[in-house]
This record gives C-alpha cells, structure tokens and sequence, in this order.
C-alpha cells in the first residue's frame, strides 16, 4: 500500500518490477489484438453502404430504438432500487446487491431461458396471464427486446447510481432539509445535481450493454427481421451469408461501445478519491 | 496383411476404396483423441454413436463439436482443430473441397427429411403446410444453415410464402426447434428427426413427400486430421451395420 502511494508521488513506476509491465502489455495486447484484427477486416470503403443495406439498416434501427427503450426502463426502475441499496440499511442488504448483480455474470442465455419462464406465452409465470388478460405477447416483440435488454443492463445503471448516491454528501441533502425543502424538492434540487455525472455514466454503460445484448434476446425475442432481429444478431446470421456487413456492423458496435467508454471512463464506478 | 497395406496406403493417399474396405479388418489399436464436427441435428445419433464407438476403441477419447453445417465449414476454414466434418448437406462439405480443407470423397450415410413441429395437440390444428401462414411466429434455420435451404425449397414447393415478419430464425437445427418447444413459436419447419428426439414436447406434422425434401447426410475426413487413423475408424464405424442401426433408431433413413 505504502508503495503505491509513495510511486505516486515520485511519479510513474519508479518502483513497479518490469514483469509487472510485461504482464500488463500482455493483457492490453490480449485485450486489443482482437480488436485489432476486426478493423482489418472492415471494407472501409464500403462501409457506408453495407451499413445502410436493407437488413442491417433495419437492425441498426432496431437496435437504437430498443437500447433506448431498455435504458429508460433501467432507469426508471434502477435509481429506486439503487437509492435503497444506497441508504437504507436493512438485513440481507448484501444479499439483495448479490442478486441485483447477477445478470453481469449470469450467461446471457439462461438469462432469455429465466425470462420465458416468468413472461413466456405458454407456460410462463405471469406470461399466459399478462395474454389473456391485456393481450400483451412479450415473446417475438419488439417489448420482448426490451425486457431483455432492460434485465441485463439494470446491474451496470444500478452498481453506478449506488456508488453515486454514496459519494453525495449527505450535509447538502440535511441542509436542504433544514431549510424547508421537502423530500421530493430536496430529491429534485440537491441529490439529483449532485448525483447527475454518475448517473449519466450509468445511463450510458447500461445503454451500451442494450446495445450489444445477443443471448437473452435471440432465445426470449427471438430472431424476426425488423421486428427483434438486432444488431448483435443480424451479426451473427451475416456471417456466413455476407461477412462484409457482418464486419461493418460489429465495427459500429465497436464503436460505440469505445466512444461511450471512453468518455464515461472515470465516472461509471465511482471516482476513486 | 491387407491392413497393414491399407496402413501403408493411408500414409500418402487416402483412397475412398481403402477407407470403405477397412470397415472389416481388424483395427489397430487407437488412443489420443478425435474431434468431430457434427450439424446439430445429428446430435443425439452421433453422442450414442460416439459412445458404442469408444466400447471398441477403449483408449480413444470423442469430442463432439455441435452446429449448424455452415458455421463447422467456417470454423473449419478459419483453423479449427477437426478431424471429421458430418454435414447435414452436401454442399457444406463441397465448400471445404473447394477450399482444400478434403482430399476425400464424401460417404453419404443417412437420409432425413423435413416435417411441421407444433405444440403439443396441435392447438393451433395445422394439417399442411400452407396453415402455417396462419400462424402468428414460424421457427425456421437461418437462411444459409442446410436445414433453412431445405425449409426454403419446401416452402417454395408448396407455393407457400411466409411473411419474414412472422419467421424467426434459429441458428442450428436444434434451436430452431427449441422456440417451439421451449418458447411462443406456434411451429417449427424442421427435421423429422429433430421431431422425433423432442418426444412428447412436440407433436409433428408430417409433409407429402411430393413436396419434401431429402436431405443427404455426407461425412468426411478433414485435411490435417490430427487423428486420421481414429477420425477413418470413426467413419467406417457409421457406416458399418451396427452404426446403421443406431442412425435408424433415431429416425434416419437409408442413404
């Protein structure tokens, strides 16, 4: 501990080992060659039109339209749940925060099994009901996508909005309430300033993750062109039939993903201080 | 004395007649491992194979490797490590011929053909394939996987076209099947033996033969096997009478 503060302050690495540096090359190598090699294989000068072709097109907008979606119902639901996980102290919380997590590293598959059944037609927990009585179909709709986006991105809104709320101090919160303000005004006028750049992180990871969800959507959604074909499986199907797209859709992916990373780099997790 | 030519024979060309002969001399003893590539559909036959095989070949490990026919070509190509490739079509293997990844000829070794997978009872009572435009969601392969071609044809023979927005697509044979079974899919136009293998989650629908397809089964050893001589073994060992009767067994008919 003493000596990374101390390397700190004497500046870079003065007292890293070297064999830490090479394993740390060798991880960003493994981490980037991929990357690497799917750039190369990018027809850029094509790229334009294999992007705005008929089925990737439509995947592509597709997949904006649901990420979108999937994001706002983790919002909508991941900042109350990560208010409580935040601050109210009750048994079992670490339990809760434990399940909470679970579809980061749950398979995203098992994650679209878990999904038919609660919300599957024929025998989900409350999927032949939300048909007979609403006549609401989750399965091989565009909600469908939702849902399973929405239920893999909640955990990354959720871990950056609880580290958020715990980094707000709360003598700006009790001062607020000294001077009259209510619960809601103080919710409004205080926490959500000062919670502001962690939730815009958190927006943006869970986005991110909706973008790119594949396991959970194919296997709850399923896989109609225009309707639940996204973008990650309009990848997987062009392939084989015109690799070229294929490439050019992961590279939009790609990024994406890096630009939203990049630029969220110090806030999704909390800042570290 | 044969086998040892047949031995001979196999280290610098692998002739079909050889590999057909040697279904009836004694085998050398095998050990290592095999991997084998095999379409999804083949699933359940080729792991009952795989295990009657290794009660002949004790030190010989299997490993299987499941999917759609056109996904084990492009692993194929892009290097993976295969010593067999059984394809539920026969063009998959030809690209590999084109491609230089076989050397050998094909054996074709079972047949099957295309059948409607519906809910259990039949629900929705689909009789043909023209109900199936009656339907709200259809499973079928991707169009580029063998059992979405055979799909294709069928539907085209029936003069049947369905709307893509009401097709969804597995990427191998199995899963195909699974948004039926396991999903909202109202049916399934698939193998008749992936029906079968479902049991009683499915119930089928079987289709005229005027209009059916007959899919070829093709089975070949890769160039660079790492095991020849137990991916050869393996490849007599399905063709053979007792590899027919487990094929059988599991709905596949004779090529």
């Amino acid at each position: 501990m003493t000596r990374k503060t101390t390397s700190k302050r004497r500046g870079v690495g003065s007292e890293t080992p070297v064999f830490v540096f090479v394993g740390a090359a060798c991880a960003l190598a493994f981490l980037l060659l991929p990357l690497v090699g799917l750039l190369k294989r990018v027809a850029w000068s094509r790229l334009i039109d294999s992007i705005t072709s008929g089925s990737a097109s439509q995947a592509l907008r597709l997949s904006l339209y649901t990420s979108i979606g999937a994001t706002i119902v983790a919002l909508v639901l991941g900042v109350p749940l990560a208010w409580v996980l935040a601050r109210v102290d009750f048994r079992g919380r670490s339990i809760v925060r434990a399940l909470v997590m679970l579809p980061m590293v749950l398979p995203p598959v098992v994650g679209g099994v878990a999904l038919l059944g609660a919300y599957g037609k024929s025998g989900g927990l409350i999927g032949g009901w939300l048909y007979d009585v609403f006549g609401l179909q989750l399965t091989f709709s565009r909600s469908g996508v939702v849902i399973a986006e929405a239920f893999v991105a909640l955990p990354f809104l959720v871990i950056a909005v609880e580290s958020g709320l715990r980094s707000v101090d709360p003598r700006f919160e009790e001062s607020a309430a000294a001077m009259g303000a209510s619960g809601m005004r103080r919710f409004w006028t205080v926490t959500l300033r000062l919670l502001m750049p962690s939730l815009v992180a958190g927006v943006a990871v869970a986005w991110a993750r909706a973008l790119g969800e594949f396991g959970a959507t194919i296997t709850f959604a399923g896989n109609i062109e225009g309707r639940t074909q996204t973008t990650p499986l309009a990848v997987y199907l062009l392939l084989e039939s015109d690799p070229e797209a294929a490439y050019a859709l992961s590279f939009v992916l790609l990024a994406v993903c890096v630009v939203v990373l990049v630029t969220m780099r110090d806030r999704w997790m909390g800042r570290r201080s | 004395m044969k086998a040892a030519v047949l031995v001979a024979a196999f280290g610098c060309l692998y002739p079909t007649q050889a590999l057909a002969a040697s279904t009836d001399v004694n085998k050398p003893v095998m050990s290592g491992q095999v991997t084998i590539s095999a379409a999804s559909s083949l699933t359940d036959a080729f792991i009952a194979l795989g295990k009657e095989f290794r009660k002949l070949h004790k030190d010989l490990k299997v490993r299987f490797n499941f999917g759609s026919s056109s996904t084990l070509v492009a692993q194929i190509q892009s290097g993976a490590p295969s010593d067999i490739l059984a394809a539920a079509d026969l063009i998959s293997i030809e690209k590999l011929v084109a491609m230089g990844n076989v050397v050998v000829m094909p054996r074709v070794f079972a047949r099957n053909t295309m059948m409607i997978a519906v809910k259990p009872g039949n629900p929705m009572s689909v009789k043909s394939v023209q109900d199936l435009t009656n339907l709200d969601v259809v499973s079928l392969c991707g169009k580029t996987v063998p059992c979405g071609v055979y799909s294709a044809s069928v539907l085209a023979r029936s003069g049947v076209v369905l709307s893509e927005s009401k097709v969804t697509r597995g990427v191998d044979a199995k899963s195909a099947l699974g948004a039926v079974i396991s999903g909202d899919a109202d049916a399934a136009l698939i193998y008749r033996t992936d029906v079968l293998a479902a049991k009683k989650t499915v119930t089928g629908v079987a289709i005229p033969r005027s209009i059916n397809v007959v899919a070829m089964y093709g089975i070949v050893p890769i160039r660079g096997a790492h095991n020849l001589d137990a991916a050869k073994a393996f490849i007599d060992f399905v063709l053979s009478e007792q590899g027919w009767k487990i094929l059988k067994s599991f709905g596949f008919e004779h090529p």
